[in-house]
């Protein structure tokens, strides 16, 4: 399981820097969006070797941590909010310049 | 109990927040609007001043924990002499920024959405500067990200978007690293609180994440403070936001990744200290080197101020890489001035800008149109002297120190190299002195009458003269920091309520 969590969360920072390097905006954007879910499974990875019972629950044994969720979910969040503001300037973006490539993308050269 | 007398560390955070969502429901009664923001701005600046009063003058610096959870578990709010010197600095700054949207024509400050977002600007920046948890300063940064992107988004240059899209672009970046920092600091370490994390790397500093989380959050600070390899969308940046925010992106906001670095080298990252001076020793130099280079090639004054930037940010960053008591104190006095000085001279030259025919910050759109703003080119001079460092302004009083520290420190390499460099300063600020104030203007060009005010920027200037002719509570304030800063247990005692 621990094999399969990295490779997949290795994936995904892969494929989110492959997309990352695009000429094409939007697909640059999609590849911060990955990006930012992988660190989002890296954050709840790092937390995953304090024990194995349910956190705040009175079983016996060595509560989980319960922290990397917390701090994800505030991440999620934000990242949200971020992706809205992403989406709505590409759109601007797309009216005004009439292009995706992001060579093109280059007025303000003074 | 204790968490009461310190809430004053939350109130500079709190007001304005709070401030932001009652002047949303003022949306619809602009003028009221703008008084109401400005008065919260003031009073938020006023607190940071009791802050700061509180913990340089009286000797208490001031921490509160969130929900009275104790410290390695709950969140501290930390209030310490860099904290509170910085946030200091920030509000008073962003007060005259707010002065001068209070007076500014541009069409963006009329937008019900302005005052709100800059307020959020103010919040974000100071939780940043005070915020005692790594996790915290990522939310605080973030909100300070997003309302600067809005900001500027909303600009009236037509391409303010593609420079907020390009900024708000990295700053996501910076932030995927912050947090990737983060978790690999909470894997080997299992705490995020800094005191906590100083502690337990001093203790253990061979965890194999750590060196990965030590350099990606140097690469968020940078990408943060616009260091020299991490600079390129800062200058598109703060050309095409309107004049009062981008005189605050300029001066205080950079401030943010000065502030990540002192705290790393002195006290998150102890043991690793030498390496990151290193680094910024380096960085610092070739942006100074590279700022000033840059600048002197511009058509745009803002833009050469925005290059500027980066040279001047270069010049901290050598400081706090000599790493000596007396850098660290030349560092903060330079970060204190550097505020003070550039919002005033993007505020003049935004000022110049909004008087010419066409409304622009082009050198080709403003030659010889100060002519007939005698005032504004006596401000700019003065300003531009700081800049540069001449005499009886404060700018003097950064280079004085800075040099002095250098020799002291016997760091004869870095300091001629910055020495030499820093003469560049002199012919970019002459250079654009002379486009806008000396040459015969174009036939049949005047200055458009009205304009934006110059309350603030004047307020600025006379500040900046009067530090420079009485420099001696700044130099204080600046040594009793770098004294806080040498001894890390003082923050540890006070994080931890020992």
């Amino acid at each position: 399981m621990e094999i399969l969590t990295a490779a997949a969360i290795g994936l995904m920072f892969a494929a989110g820097v492959f997309q990352l390097l695009r000429r094409n905006v939007i697909r640059s954007a999609i590849g911060l969006f990955i990006l930012s879910n992988a660190v989002n499974l890296f954050l709840l990875s790092s937390g995953a070797y304090q024990g194995v019972i349910i956190a705040y629950t009175t079983l016996a044994g060595q509560p989980s941590d319960a922290l990397p969720q917390a701090l994800i979910l505030t991440a999620i969040v934000i990242s949200m909010g971020g992706f809205a503001l992403v989406m709505s300037m590409l759109y601007i973006l797309s009216v005004r310049y009439k292009t995706s490539d992001v060579d093109e993308i280059n007025r303000l050269r003074f | 109990m204790a968490q009461i007398s310190s809430t004053i560390v939350l109130l500079p955070i709190l007001i304005p927040l709070f401030g932001a969502a009652a002047s949303l429901l003022l949306y619809k009664r602009p003028r009221l609007q703008a008084a109401w923001s400005f008065g919260t701005i003031f009073l938020s600046a006023a607190t940071s001043t009791g802050l700061l009063y509180q913990v340089w003058l009286r000797n208490q610096a001031v921490v509160y924990q969130l929900g009275a959870w104790p410290a390695p578990i709950g969140i501290s709010i930390v209030g310490d002499m860099l904290s509170a010197t910085l946030a200091f600095m920030a509000q008073f700054v962003l007060t005259s920024g707010f002065l001068y949207a209070l007076g500014s024509r541009d069409k963006v400050v009329q937008y019900p959405g302005f005052y709100p977002l800059f307020l959020g600007l103010a919040a974000g920046l100071t939780g940043a500067l005070l915020s005692g948890d790594l996790f915290n300063l990522f939310v605080f940064a973030e909100l300070l990200v997003i309302s600067g992107t809005v900001l500027t988004a909303i600009s009236d240059d037509k391409y303010g978007t593609e420079a907020a899209y390009k900024y708000f672009y990295i700053s996501l970046l910076a932030s995927i690293c912050l947090l990737i920092a983060s978790g690999s600091l909470y894997a080997s370490y299992g705490t995020l609180n800094m005191a906590d994390l100083a502690q337990r790397i001093s203790a253990n500093p061979d965890r194999p994440l750590t060196a990965l989380a030590m350099v990606l959050l140097m690469v968020t600070f940078m990408i943060k403070g616009a260091v020299f390899p991490f600079h390129f969308w800062q200058p598109d940046f703060h050309t095409t936001s309107a004049t009062p925010v981008s005189a605050m992106l300029s001066s205080v906001v950079v401030k943010l990744g000065v502030y990540g670095f002192i705290r790393m080298t002195t006290l998150i990252f102890l043991p690793y200290r030498d390496t990151i001076e290193l680094v910024l020793i380096l960085l610092g130099a070739f942006g100074v080197l590279f700022g000033g280079l840059s600048a002197i090639g511009t058509n745009n004054v803002k833009r050469m101020l925005a290059y500027s930037t980066v040279g001047q940010v270069g010049f901290i960053l050598v400081a706090i890489g000599w790493g000596t008591p007396a850098a660290l104190a030349a560092a903060v006095i330079f970060t204190f001035n550097h505020s003070l000085i550039k919002s005033a001279m993007l505020m003049l030259s935004g000022f110049v800008a909004s008087r010419a025919a066409i409304k622009s910050t082009a050198f080709n759109m403003l030659r010889g149109i100060g002519k007939q703003l005698p005032f504004a080119g006596a401000l700019f001079l003065v300003g531009g002297l700081a800049l540069v460092g001449i005499p009886p302004t404060n700018g003097f009083l950064n280079k004085l120190a800075l040099f002095r520290s250098g020799i002291e420190a016997g760091e004869f390499a870095s300091l001629s190299f910055i020495a030499v460099a820093s003469t560049l300063t002199l012919i970019y600020v002459i250079r654009a002195f002379q486009q806008i104030w000396w040459q015969t203007p174009v036939e049949g060009v005047y200055a458009k009458p009205g304009g934006d005010h110059l309350t603030a920027p004047a307020i600025l200037i006379a500040l900046s003269l009067l530090i420079g002719l009485w420099g001696e509570p700044l130099v204080r304030l600046a040594q009793d920091t770098a004294i806080w800063l040498n001894t890390p247990v003082n923050y540890l005692q006070l994080v931890f309520g020992v």
